[in-house]
């Protein structure tokens, strides 16, 4: 080839056709369906436990997008139907994912309700699963030689427990947790909903 | 560069440092040129086809939502070959001193209003049909039918097995619930004749059996926990519903309880959660949670959800696959699902997500806590199809009836 | 939905007939020009001291070019030296984030009490500050050389890229700093926040305007290969950061596709520029014959831009994304073997018929090296890509291995063996230590050996148990442990191998005491 300017603008609207193909039209396309029923928006203090989850990085571990079950046993484990678009209408930005060193996390809220048991997984995985290579985020806790009126207490099994004193949860935790209980996506998708179907297999005997 | 300087004089190539890379004039080979055809072609294709898969996936999810928002609803007659058949027989003539027969009954000629308020609210305690009093449980259908199944329902049962040629609308249906989930059970044939006015025959005395107060210390384990020991109800939900992979405790046995609670703590069955709540519980408590949740009358939050096979289901849950060796769910779990203490819990409205996932534990070794190792082996014998297809039924059924342990499934009497 | 799928099969059939009509058109005016084309300046009276073996090109006096005389990489130099120094720091201290994170996968109560050094955020540090510290500012130093010379003029407004490098290192610190404290923008490849972006974005316009200065300016009327790629690069690539980086515009769904056009087109229209382009100069500049030829190229070319820049989706394959738009990837991943073998056939042929140059140039150990590893990591790509595949390999270790074959063992490595090619011309010294770079070699080879097949193996196993359901999650990662070990060491091993890079690098900037300069060897 010879000539710059030709060059570049073929590149350019090359690069122009696929940004058409691969945003633009599938952003329209996902525009147009409007959030579930079941799907509420996040409350301020899910918010900022969002923010929480977006900065320590929990998305490099724990994807947030089951798939259906023609493909993997992603439902059989506790991790919901498959996820649609419109299942993100709130998310910004997004931690769909793309490792699942841990589990699924887009129903976490609803197969693990507790706040206690997040609280107390959040100090030490290991203190539940001795098999997690999950990090432990002892930043987010305080100890405290006793646990004021206001103060979210977390137990911890003798071995992880302090020497004394109690560990109490930060601002910063509980809000992560109330994050973590908002991801409930099990109310049912409408017949419309965007995915990849591209696994479909018919319904056999 | 060179690795050895010495060898720089000597080697027979010096490419001129003043060349300068361009690029000769030669065809494409033609295999790269047949190559990108082909691939071409593929990717045509590939982009052509893929439009089938939306369409099926799209009709599996109409499916699933007609079955939440009943938009759909099937007749009354194959509904009631589905849901009522098994315990009031298909000709409805019930089962002989155990379960009400529908034909020529005072209550379903009263009309489809009267069926549908029974189907929403159940009954517990003894009725009399006729002739002879009954003792058994009737469940409610309110969380597991929708307003215009009901109606389909009780209209069918009010033409086919009464005088009736009444309809019953949905929008009819609608009105007869009460608040979402606090209708009680009709408190044997007595409270259903004293509230309807309807001539319903002498019906016999509901006698209420006291479930005993729960003691403040195990309330305060299931809704507050203890140190390590979290609420049972932070996981199990308030109503002990469960959901997901966290099962439904209301109306499990106690005594299955009571079991599964030491197979945590011995290790029979793994759970890493579970095991470290057990550690600090004693048998007394143990007992008494127990008792708490298999007396637990709570409508299902659970329905089908993994796109499991229903028709498939429930032929395993009512007839087995005898050409895998697999008896029916039900020969053992009881009619309709309902348990039988202390092997066999309850199924009916269990979460599908923790049925197969349980099935999977078995079949993976890694539960084994199954007398004779039944369920290993029945787990085996089903594919993961299979085990989606049955979860799904069963989590389609409608829950367990309350009760104290010693009065479910118990016979009736003669007057 | 049919409407759909017949759209985009006409689509897609549209491109293809455009490549191939592209192409045909193209050479066919190339070749007329060409032989008209007699205007090339070379120094008078030059003569090359080539005794090659092949007749060819013995006499084709066009393609010499004395650089030296004509001073262009002194002018090029310094801020080559500029970028390269900047660049060398990124990749050690990038690389040392790297180990750290790989060692609290299997260590994870290591450094755990300190938030800046929890695993999602040095994972973060790590991989952007090799992409945006290390590679892109060692893929400019390339441009920089490389332009020039293929133009045969020297680089215009030398001091505007070393003003540009200076922004760029502040504003790869400062967002490294963001990151550690937790502000981050939340996606994979833009951690960086959006306002210290800015501050990158405006700085690559100070290499911007150099680079296209140069190229309005050159003396030669065809452009070679590797310019091609370097200009579609410098313009493609602010594009997509710009677009991708932008604040509010995006959010749920649209965003993660958004987000996944950018991060695969970074590596498909930013990195892959810069290490193809590079190896189509280095290549047969080194062995002093030229790639096999000039309509390949144009395919190579060509495909990748029409391809390449389609099959972001693909990582999103079975998500919350419309069909269509993920069997587009696909199809557009498996399509890309073309540009692949393409480029395969114009380097590859070239050093097997010339083995003896592997001999004898450690650069182009290194580069043609990484030249077969983008043979194999895009190949590696479009078979992942397929939908069977991908159910196995999708959310596990398998990828990260995959990542680090395209952008380490193709891109950093070619990177490498261009550095040990400018340095000595840049400089006019000798590195003191060959061995060092062989030792080099050896450790990031047997490291990444390593690194690699611990991942790939590991990633199987671990996709493999989450696919059966009667396996408990737990297993999926202790199977993937003693793996997660192995390529701890292999890592440890690369970043080994880059700090003595650095000491090369070091050894031969910094001018020696006793005056040792020795006459450069020849095409080394």
């Amino acid at each position: 080839m010879n000539r710059y300017l030709p060059l570049s603008i073929l590149a350019l609207a090359i690069l122009a056709f696929a940004t058409l193909l691969l945003v633009i039209a599938p952003g329209i396309q996902i525009s147009r369906h409007a959030a579930p029923p079941g799907l509420k928006p996040y409350t301020e203090q899910e918010l900022r436990g969002r923010d929480v989850y977006v900065s320590l990085g929990c998305v490099y571990c724990h994807s947030q997008q089951p798939r259906s079950p023609d493909q993997a046993p992603d439902g059989v484990r506790g991790w919901g139907r498959p996820a649609i678009a419109a299942d993100y209408t709130y998310d910004a930005p997004h931690q769909l994912g793309t490792m699942r060193t841990g589990p699924d996390l887009l129903n976490v809220g609803a197969r693990l309700p507790s706040r206690d048991w997040h609280l107390a997984h959040l100090y030490q995985p290991r203190a539940i699963f001795d098999w997690s290579i999950m990090p432990s985020y002892p930043f987010l806790f305080q100890r405290k030689d006793s646990a004021g009126p206001e103060d979210v207490a977390v137990s911890m099994p003798a071995a992880f427990a302090p020497e004394s004193g109690v560990i109490v949860a930060k601002q910063d935790a509980l809000d992560l947790v109330a994050y973590l209980l908002s991801l409930d996506r099990t109310y049912p998708a409408p017949a419309n909903a965007l995915r990849d179907d591209g696994y479909s297999q018919p319904v056999e005997p | 560069m060179s690795k050895d300087p010495k060898r720089m004089t000597n080697t027979r190539h010096r490419p001129d440092e003043n060349f300068e890379p361009y690029e000769p004039h030669r065809r494409i080979p033609w295999p790269l040129i047949a190559f990108a055809g082909a691939l071409g072609l593929w990717g045509a294709a590939t982009l052509l086809d893929s439009r089938q898969d939306v369409a099926a996936e799209q009709a599996e999810r109409l499916v699933a939502d007609n079955l939440k928002t009943g938009q759909n609803s099937e007749p009354g007659s194959t509904l009631f070959a589905a849901r009522c058949a098994t315990c009031h027989q298909p000709d409805g003539m019930g089962v002989r001193a155990a379960i009400p027969p529908l034909s020529g009954s005072p209550f379903v000629a009263q009309g489809p209003e009267l069926i549908a308020k029974i189907l929403l609210r159940g009954i517990d305690g003894p009725i009399r049909v006729n002739n002879h009093v009954f003792d058994g449980h009737m469940p409610s259908f309110a969380s597991t039918l929708t307003d215009s199944e009901i109606g389909e329902l009780a209209s069918h049962v009010a033409r086919h097995f009464g005088e009736s040629s009444q309809t019953l609308s949905a929008t009819e249906v609608a009105s007869l619930r009460g608040p979402a989930g606090e209708d009680s059970s009709f408190k044997g044939g007595a409270e259903i004749a004293a509230t309807s006015g309807f001539s319903l025959g002498d019906q016999p005395a509901f006698v209420s059996v006291s479930a005993g107060s729960l003691a403040p210390e195990i309330s305060s384990l299931v809704f507050s926990g203890r140190g390590e020991q979290w609420a049972c109800a932070s996981c199990h939900g308030d109503l002990g519903q469960g959901k997901e992979t966290t099962p439904r405790l209301a109306g499990l046995p106690a005594d299955y309880i009571v079991k599964q609670l030491d197979d945590f703590a011995q290790g029979r069955r793994l759970n890493e959660s579970m095991r470290m709540v057990v550690n600090t519980l004693s048998d007394s408590e143990k007992r008494k949670l127990a008792e708490y949740y298999a007396d637990l009358r709570v409508p299902s939050n659970a329905r089908p959800e993994l796109g499991g096979n229903l028709a498939r289901g429930e032929e395993l849950a009512l007839r087995g696959d005898w050409s895998r060796n697999v008896p029916s769910c039900f020969s053992c779990h009881g009619p309709s699902g309902f348990g039988v203490a202390p092997e066999f819990p309850a199924l009916a409205a269990q979460h599908a997500a923790y049925t197969t996932n349980q099935l999977s534990a078995w079949a993976g070794g890694h539960r084994k806590n199954s007398s004779l190792a039944l369920m290993e082996r029945i787990s085996s014998e089903l594919g993961d199809a299979d085990r989606r297809a049955v979860a799904d039924y069963l989590a389609s059924l409608p829950p367990v009836p309350a009760g104290t342990s010693e009065k479910t499934a118990s016979i009736g009497d003669q007057p | 939905m049919m409407v759909m799928g017949l759209l985009l099969a006409l689509s897609f059939v549209v491109s293809l007939l455009a490549l191939a009509f592209l192409i045909w058109a193209i050479s066919n005016r190339q070749i007329a020009l060409d032989e008209q084309a007699a205007k090339v300046i070379f120094s008078a009276g030059e003569e090359g001291k080539l005794d090659s073996p092949d007749k060819e090109f013995a006499d084709d006096r066009r393609h010499y070019f004395d650089i030296a005389a004509s001073g262009i990489d002194r002018i090029s130099g310094r801020p080559v030296a500029v970028l390269l120094i900047a660049a060398t720091f990124w990749l050690v201290l990038g690389s040392v984030f790297g180990v750290i994170a790989s060692l609290k996968l299997h260590w994870p109560d290591w450094l755990s009490a300190y938030a800046p050094l929890t695993f999602g955020r040095v994972r973060t540090l790590h991989l952007n500050l090799v992409i945006y510290g290390w590679l892109s500012q060692m893929g400019i130093a390339s441009m920089i050389w490389i332009l020039p010379r293929i133009f045969r003029t020297p680089l215009r407004s030398p001091q505007l890229t070393v003003v540009g490098a200076i922004i760029w290192n502040i504003a790869v610190a400062l967002g490294a700093l963001a990151i550690a404290r937790g502000w981050t923008d939340g996606e994979e490849w833009l951690e960086i926040p959006w306002q210290l972006d800015m501050l990158l974005a405006f700085a690559g316009v100070f290499f911007i305007v150099p680079l296209i200065r140069t190229t309005s300016a050159r003396e030669v009327h065809h452009i070679y290969v590797s310019g091609w790629y370097f200009l579609a690069g410098i313009l493609w690539f602010p594009c997509l950061f710009v677009i991708a980086n932008l604040p509010v515009i995006h959010s749920g769904v649209e965003e993660a596709t958004v987000n996944w056009w950018f991060a695969h087109n970074v590596l498909g229209l930013w990195l892959t520029p810069i290490g193809v382009g590079t190896a189509y100069y280095f290549i047969p500049k080194i062995i002093g014959k030229p790639v096999y030829s000039y309509s390949v190229s144009l395919l190579g070319f060509w495909g990748l831009a029409l391809f390449y820049s389609q099959v972001g989706i693909h990582h999103l394959i079975g998500g919350p994304v419309p069909t269509w738009v993920v069997t587009l990837s696909v199809v557009h991943s498996v399509m890309m073997f073309i540009p692949v073998i393409a480029v395969a056939i114009n380097q590859h042929v070239l050093v097997g018929r010339n083995l003896w140059a592997l001999k004898e140039s450690l650069p182009l150990r290194f580069i043609s090296f990484g030249a077969v590893m983008y043979t194999m990591a895009s190949f590696q790509g479009s078979i992942e890509a397929l939908r069977s595949v991908n159910t196995v390999v999708h959310f596990t270790h398998y990828t990260v291995g995959h990542a680090h074959l395209g952008a380490y063992a193709f891109v950093s490595i070619v990177m490498f063996g261009a550095a040990y090619h400018m340095l000595p011309r840049m400089t006019g010294r000798a590195f003191q230590w060959p061995a060092l770079i062989n030792a080099h070699f050896w450790l990031i080879v047997v490291g990444f050996a390593i690194y690699f097949f611990s991942l790939s193996i590991g990633g199987v196993l671990q996709g493999l148990a989450m696919l059966d359901a009667t396996r408990p999650f737990s297993e999926s990662v202790t199977v993937t442990l003693p793996y997660l070990e192995a390529r701890s060491l292999g890592g440890t091993l690369m970043t080994l191998g880059h700090i003595i890079f650095a000491i090369n690098v070091a050894s031969i900037l910094v001018p020696r005491r006793v005056s040792a300069i020795v006459s450069m060897e020849p095409a080394e």
